[in-house]
């Protein structure tokens, strides 16, 4: 997803009431995080399942918060998903940045690139992916998940090698 | 100090304001001595009792919140402690009941034993109180309530006799009940 979407998609959310962002950084996320940086609305934590604790904290004071991780670190938050997140239902929007889609990325991400689709699935946790063209389709179907107090991710997937 | 005993004069001094507690036998003893829609028990996700309290602290800064947090609990997350160094909310008081073991899983022993908790909190930025006599956490409990945090009590506990009961509330209903406290 290029810059200028990414830029866009954190005015799209700040302007529909999502008032932090919580988590842990990702290169296929980058342009979004650092426009987050410039716009002080960001709290990088040390662990993805941390930034989770901090997100339901804010969901319970009554506030929208938007959770961004790579999916190496989704998988360090399972738990938390199945044992907060779902226990409670506690609505957290999670971006995810999909490392392993592409067959040639670091050998690292192959195996949770290739599972991600199934493990989300298993986990009943609707999802999207988006790209340039239809984000803001996606984005408001999440706002709106979570204004039903419904979990959901949005997945961008990472289609670049550096 | 049995801690039972350190968790019921913790509670009965905080009174109605918001506790996180973490799970296993913190929520289980806070349940038994002393149930209130002010405590948001955890069952399971063991470690982010601290990390859901920050999230809390920063979205309501005139409440004070507190955490209930065991050895175990901090050691599984002590990357909270880096992050609510980094934040340092004035209104948070992070209570950490150390009976340097897992009790929940049979007692089995922590690091606490051997390495200092409360000095990694002090580099931080936090306040440290700590405790080891009920006589002694009544007056940190009184003290530390006027004081700006973020705030660490550390207790020392020794581990109950008696197993408290299972906490027989569905997580949602304690989840909407603790809302309705702090909204």
């Amino acid at each position: 997803m290029n810059k200028n979407t990414q830029f866009q998609m954190v005015d799209f959310f700040v302007k529909n009431g999502i008032k932090d962002f919580v988590g842990v950084p990702d290169s296929t996320l980058k342009h979004f995080i650092s426009y987050l940086i410039k716009k002080n609305k960001i709290i990088i934590s040390t662990r993805e399942d941390e930034a989770i604790g901090i997100a339901a904290g804010i969901s319970i004071s009554g506030v929208s918060s938007l959770v961004f991780m790579q999916n190496a670190g989704f998988a360090n938050s399972l738990s938390t998903i199945t044992s907060l997140i779902d226990l409670y239902q506690i609505p957290i929007l999670f971006l995810i940045g999909w490392r392993g889609y592409l067959k040639n990325d670091a050998p690292e991400h192959e195996k949770i690139g290739k599972i991600q689709p199934k493990l989300i699935k298993n986990l009943e946790l609707s999802s999207r992916i988006i790209n340039d063209k239809n984000w803001k389709g996606g984005c408001r179907w999440a706002l709106k998940k979570i204004s039903k107090n419904k979990s959901c991710a949005l997945i961008i997937r990472r289609e670049f090698v550096d | 100090m049995i801690r039972k005993d350190a968790i019921k004069v913790c509670a009965n001094l905080i009174g109605n304001q918001p506790i996180i507690s973490a799970n296993g036998f913190i929520s289980r003893d806070l349940f038994d001595v002393s149930d209130k829609d002010s405590n948001f028990y955890m069952i399971g996700s063991m470690g982010l009792a601290s990390s859901i309290g920050l999230g809390i602290a920063l979205k309501k800064p005139k409440k004070k919140i507190f955490v209930f947090d065991g050895d175990g609990n901090i050691l599984m997350n002590l990357g909270s402690f880096v992050t609510i160094g980094s934040k340092l909310p004035k209104n948070l008081v992070h209570i950490i009941f150390d009976n340097e073991s897992h009790e929940s899983t049979g007692r089995q022993p922590t690091s606490s034993g051997k390495i200092d908790i409360s000095k990694i909190a002090k580099v931080v930025g936090y306040s440290v109180y700590k405790t080891k006599s009920i006589k002694n956490l009544n007056h940190t409990i009184k003290k530390i309530q006027k004081k700006s945090g973020p705030i660490l009590v550390l207790i020392k506990v020794s581990n109950s006799k008696k197993k408290s009961p299972r906490i027989d509330i569905n997580p949602i209903k304690i989840k909407t009940r603790f809302m309705e406290i702090i909204n």
